[in-house]
């Protein structure tokens, strides 16, 4: 029954300074109206208040970074807090911009008590740098209207909570400002003053959907809740107040993405191997960045250390103004083989692992290539290349005749005559159901330097080398 | 530390964990018996660069290689090819019974990605061998790929121009391979750990064609006078 309301007090500062490595005074604009709505305490340590003029704050401090206020960026960002809010408490529903609910009494055993449960909180809030007002109340709304209100209400009575409410302002109820007036002429001040008064008379002075509000808050009235459920994927951005310049200035943020990530996964017992970076650039499409690794993974350092590799390969395009990674790909974990007792015999799955993403990385997934035979008789064809993410192993043909060790891709013709003539002739004819037809005698023969050649004549065209016994 | 720990310490019988050495590596053989007695029983070099210097292709030069590559890959070790000459050719190695799954064909653009590529491969745990084709190398980054191997304990075997043989080269062991007239192939130690350079071996390829060497005297006559001819 307790519900915990989290009350964000300014939840994008907090979330733009996390993504900064610099340290410049930070705030955040009113849309409309160009005043200061929240500055951080750099910013408040030269003068700037919330409620400040621009230009007086631009004087205070010329180096503020300025962000604007955006609900729907705001929603986004709380979405964020809501992920790892899930790793302590089930049942939670979003009250954008800047509200978190969670239902407490349902973990009050797990934790043993509310206390336990605010300490665990309070900390993960301290590691991600987040401000936020922690509060129980009776009811959903009454929760959130303390923690809004900044009422220090963490309690686990019931009475406590009460009389909590019951010193509520009214002004801090959400009530109508035409309600709220016509209370205040009537005299009162407090939720509790309002609560004695008999609910038909409040019905029929006031309007019902006021009675409806107001019995929400105590709890005379079901207040049901839909329930957040975390999607099946991984997406966290990070903002920055100023666009990024430069590659190097979007490892810090990355980093920090990145461990969530390694959590996120440890959490989930799942790996991934493939990420997507967005960036999201000034008055421009986002650019995006693909990277893939060869086998499943999940930490943090390996993938940093691969996106490093792809940032330095491609250059930004222009500045970055925010951040995004995606995973949407999870696979299951499995455990690595043991190594032997003395540790000499490394485990070498994951170096492989390792090493080929971090090729691929730099040089692109083209430039690394598996060989198979194929199964035709025209020598070009009768092999073939394939990426390294598919492992499926083709059967071996049965019986593979002689054939040199290297294949040129393009036959050269014949420069010098031979020396000696090995072997020979091979006839290979084929191809005249793809329109690819070859006629050819093979030999093999000795070139005056001293190698041995694989040789063809062409019906028409003379004399081709088309192979090296290496 | 107090002295009894000291003196424990110092005490020949206490075995400590940590200091363990690993064992002695076993030599990678070459195959070839009379090539391995001329290397004194070691092999091609492990954590340490080799070179073959050749003229041109076809000469047997893979041929020298494939035991190793055989072993590598029946062990389960990647085997990667930096930028090859030609195209390996899968069915041939696959006839060799190489295990193409351990196999890794890469190619790269220039030479900052070729080296890159080279040091990273050699670092690894993963890699067996690497058998690199570059174009040029200074002595510079050839050292730098010699320590690149002594830290990843793999071995690297460079194929690079005859004209190379002249110049000096921090790598472990130098062979100049030159073809004799009867598929053979004249190997000559240029420099090799352990031992004086100078000596040289001879060794029998001709089974890369399946020909015997008393055979190869007969020579078969293909259509070559009607070649002449036309």
């Amino acid at each position: 029954m307790p519900w915990l309301y989290l009350h964000f007090q300014h939840l994008l500062l907090d979330h733009i300074a996390r993504a900064r490595e610099a340290s410049a005074p930070l705030a955040v604009l009113c849309q409309g109206s160009r005043c200061v709505l929240q500055a951080c305490p750099r910013a408040m340590a030269r003068g700037v208040q919330p409620g400040t003029a621009l230009k007086t704050a631009l004087n205070l401090a010329p180096e503020l970074v300025m962000v604007h206020a955006d609900d729907n960026r705001q929603a986004r960002i709380l979405e964020q807090q809501a992920h790892w809010l899930y790793r302590y408490m089930d049942r939670i529903t979003l009250y954008p911009p800047d509200g978190l609910l969670a239902d407490a009494g349902s973990v009050r055993r797990l934790y043993g008590g509310l206390q336990p449960l605010r300490e665990a909180l309070q900390k993960a809030l301290g590691e991600r740098q987040l401000h936020a007002t922690l509060t129980t109340g009776t009811t959903p709304l009454a929760a959130r209207l303390l923690a809004r209100a900044g009422a220090d209400c963490f309690t686990e009575g019931t009475e406590v909570m009460a009389t909590n409410l019951a010193t509520l302002p009214l002004a801090a109820t959400e009530l109508e400002q035409r309600t709220l007036q016509r209370l205040t002429r009537l005299g009162l001040t407090t939720l509790g003053e309002l609560q004695q008064l008999p609910a038909a008379e409040l019905a029929r002075r006031l309007a019902p959907e006021t009675l409806v509000h107001i019995q929400r808050i105590l709890g005379q009235r079901p207040d049901p809740q839909t329930s957040w459920q975390p999607p099946h994927e991984f997406r966290q951005r990070a903002d920055f107040g100023l666009p990024v310049e430069k590659a190097q200035g979007l490892l810090f943020a990355l980093q920090r993405i990145l461990a969530d990530l390694e959590s996120d996964l440890q959490w989930r017992q799942q790996d991934t191997d493939s990420l997507l970076l967005i960036l999201h650039h000034y008055r421009q499409e986002p650019s995006h960045l693909q990277v893939r690794t060869t086998g499943p993974e999940h930490r943090a350092e390996a993938f940093l250390n691969l996106l490093r590799i792809r940032l330095e390969q491609h250059p930004l395009q222009a500045p970055v103004e925010t951040l995004e990674l995606r995973v949407t790909r999870f696979l299951h974990r499995h455990t690595a083989t043991s190594t032997d007792l003395l540790g000499e015999t490394r485990d070498t799955g994951e170096a492989w692992h390792t090493l080929v993403s971090r090729l691929q990385a730099r040089l692109g997934e083209q430039a690394l290539k598996h060989l198979a035979p194929a199964a035709d008789h025209r020598p070009e064809r009768a092999w073939s290349a394939c990426s390294l993410a598919r492992q499926q192993r083709e059967p071996m043909p049965e019986h593979l005749p002689l054939r040199p060790l290297w294949l040129l891709s393009q036959p050269a013709p014949l420069q010098v005559a031979p020396e000696e003539w090995l072997s020979g002739p091979e006839r290979i004819s084929g191809g005249w159901w793809d329109g690819e037809r070859v006629l050819r005698d093979y030999y093999i023969a000795r070139l005056p330097a001293g190698q041995l050649a694989w040789i063809y004549r062409h019906n028409q065209q003379g004399w081709f080398v088309h192979g090296w016994f290496g | 530390m107090s002295d009894l720990l000291n003196s424990l310490l110092d005490d020949a019988r206490l075995w400590r964990g940590h200091r363990q050495l690993a064992t002695e590596p076993t030599p990678e053989h070459t195959g070839f018996a009379t090539l391995d007695k001329e290397l004194g029983g070691l092999g091609w070099p492990r954590g340490a660069l080799s070179e073959c210097l050749l003229d041109g292709p076809g000469i047997g030069e893979l041929q020298l290689v494939l035991p190793l590559l055989q072993r590598m890959t029946k062990r389960q070790q990647c085997v990667f090819w930096v930028n090859p000459p030609f195209t390996p050719y899968a069915p041939a190695l696959a006839r060799a019974d190489v295990d193409l799954g351990q196999v890794v064909l890469v190619r790269t653009e220039n030479q900052p990605d070729l080296l890159w590529t080279l040091e990273n491969c050699l670092r690894s745990q993963a890699t067996g061998l690497v058998l690199a084709w570059p174009d040029s190398l200074a002595a510079r980054d050839i050292r730098r790929l010699q320590l690149a191997a002594e830290a990843g304990q793999s071995t690297c075997i460079l194929f690079r121009s005859r004209q190379e043989a002249c110049q000096s080269s921090p790598a472990a062991l130098r062979l100049e391979l030159v073809p004799d007239d009867r598929l053979g192939l004249k190997v000559n130690i240029l420099k090799r750990r352990g031992g004086w350079p100078g000596q040289g071996c001879r060794l029998a390829m001709a089974a890369r064609v399946q020909q015997d060497v008393t055979e190869a005297s007969t020579v078969i006559h293909g259509p070559w006078p009607d070649h002449q001819s036309g």
